[in-house]
């Protein structure tokens, strides 16, 4: 399948502080990304390689092919850009934005989808956008890039702000959109349970690279919490790479792994654990989230 | 072009009307102080009080240009700047050195606009109650102070798109030690021979802003 974005062993710092070094990643055409990552790990720094507003100390990005630090206006034209905080023009009001942007996008604009959106707004047509709620503002962004009809969709952190009721909209908009016209989208959030209804693929970011990147419906198949119980007082020190994140809870014992409830137990039992009642649990997204990642 | 010109215009149409009826005030003011010597003391001390006292009488406008340059630079950039949406404009399909430079003309344009009215208006009373050298004399040594206005407008800008705040400090006090040019001397007429160059140098500080903008996308902090 023909990649739109490529990544290729970026390394970035700011000043001595290690953000990331060799991410590769790829974005196929069609589906829909998302980078998932505690604060700090990198997010906003790879959208803004992404989008061109910043220069990694090494390696490169392609999107359609071309390095984002010398996008020509021709690919910008197939990019929509969603900022974090759903930044738009705070002078102009949703007319004049609409009338502003379009004519940058003749032949793709789409004037009806973004008046769609903006009609499910109790905002006045001449209401200027700095007096507008977060999720008022979110329904702009989303609908001007909509509007503009783009090839590949970067979304920084769309759930910023927004209450569950804007969230909601702003999702079920976004995935109707790419997949009834197979966009390819790349965005990141906070909000974990958000992600899970509209994302195919996903890239989970610890402190320094990338931890797992994979379809999500895998990850969520193939990740699991293990539960049993242990004596009490019981201090579980494992460390092994395929046993993730154990802890104790009073007598509850947990860890995350992607191997089978067979090997778990193999491993459990070769490292002295006296452990009974295993149990496989399967998680959501945001468990899968903090059983890769950690709590803290 | 003209749709960039579009967005600027609903960023400063307030300011600049603003700052049109700003310098029309002033101009009035000093117009009106001629007109009082002309009135009271007669056309031959006027004409005296210029020729020998080495003055203009309009000196209350020698900074008014620079203030509203650099104000309106201010009103124009600021908004770009809040929460970086200078990218927003950057990601548009339009060559971003395009961009910045129409932003630009834009302003200059403004600044032009109001100043070249100003003009019109003192020269429209001067050639009225003065001959040709006097009143020539009189607006030849407003040419640096408007002069001034333009290029603090310039520099302000490429103050405000600087994305590094220890930068920007650096770039205000290189902008201050610039604009000191356009004051050395309050002599009427002091910089007649020096006006081209002048000219040519408030132009060259237009291009200083490149170096914010290949900066801003560098994801300069």
């Amino acid at each position: 399948m023909e990649n739109i974005i490529e990544c290729r062993n970026l390394t970035h710092y700011y000043g001595k502080r290690k953000i990331y070094e060799n991410l590769s990643f790829s974005v196929p055409k069609g589906r829909i990304l998302g980078l998932l990552g505690k604060n700090g790990t990198g997010k906003t720094t790879t959208i803004n390689i992404l989008s061109g507003y910043l220069k990694p100390r090494s390696g490169e990005c392609l999107i359609f092919g071309e390095n984002t630090m010398t996008a020509p206006p021709a690919m910008r034209k197939k990019i929509g850009l969603l900022i974090e905080g759903h930044v738009q023009y705070q002078f102009m009001n949703i007319e004049q934005i609409e009338r502003f942007y379009s004519k940058f996008y003749p032949n793709q604009w789409h004037r009806d989808a973004y008046y769609e959106l903006m009609a499910k707004l109790q905002v006045a047509p001449r209401q200027v956008i700095s007096r507008m709620s977060c999720g008022q503002r979110s329904q702009v962004a989303l609908g001007l890039i909509l509007a503009q009809n783009p090839e590949l969709l970067i979304l920084d952190d769309f759930s910023i702000g927004l209450d569950p009721g804007y969230r909601r909209l702003f999702v079920e908009y976004l995935r109707d959109y790419a997949r009834t016209f197979n966009k390819t989208v790349f965005l990141t959030s906070h909000i974990i349970q958000d992600m899970e209804r509209l994302i195919d693929d996903c890239i989970i970011m610890d402190y320094g690279g990338i931890l797992t990147q994979k379809p999500i419906a895998q990850l969520m198949q193939t990740f699991h919490r293990f539960t049993f119980q242990l004596p009490e007082n019981f201090k579980l020190n494992i460390d092994d790479k395929q046993l993730l994140h154990p802890a104790v809870i009073g007598k509850k014992g947990e860890l995350y792994s992607f191997l089978t409830q067979n090997n778990v137990e193999q491993l459990l039992k070769k490292y002295n654990v006296p452990f009974s009642n295993l149990v496989t649990e399967n998680m959501n997204l945001e468990d899968v989230f903090i059983g890769l990642t950690g709590k803290y | 072009m003209f749709n960039i010109f579009y967005k600027e215009y609903l960023k400063t149409r307030w300011y600049s009307i603003l700052m049109l009826i700003a310098f029309l005030c002033f101009t009035t003011y000093a117009l009106m102080r001629i007109n009082y010597i002309l009135t009271m003391k007669g056309a031959d001390h006027l004409w005296n009080f210029l020729i020998m006292k080495d003055v203009v009488l309009v000196e209350i406008l020698e900074f008014v240009p620079l203030v509203g340059g650099i104000i309106l630079a201010l009103v124009q950039f600021m908004p770009e700047m809040y929460h970086k949406s200078l990218k927003l404009t950057l990601h548009l399909p339009f060559s971003p050195w395009k961009m910045i430079n129409v932003m630009l003309i834009y302003g200059a344009l403004v600044m032009l606009i109001v100043c070249a009215i100003n003009l019109i208006v003192m020269l429209l009373y001067l050639h009225r109650i003065l001959p040709i050298e006097l009143y020539s004399r009189i607006v030849l040594t407003t040419i640096p102070w408007h002069l001034a206005g333009l290029a603090g407008y310039f520099l302000t800008s490429w103050i405000c798109i600087e994305p590094a705040w220890r930068r920007r400090i650096a770039n205000i006090i290189i902008a201050s030690l610039f604009m000191f040019i356009y004051f050395l001397s309050t002599s009427a007429e002091a910089y007649n021979s020096f006006l081209p160059l002048l000219t040519i140098a408030t132009l060259l500080t237009s291009t200083f802003s490149w170096l914010s903008v290949a900066r801003f996308k560098e994801g300069k902090e």
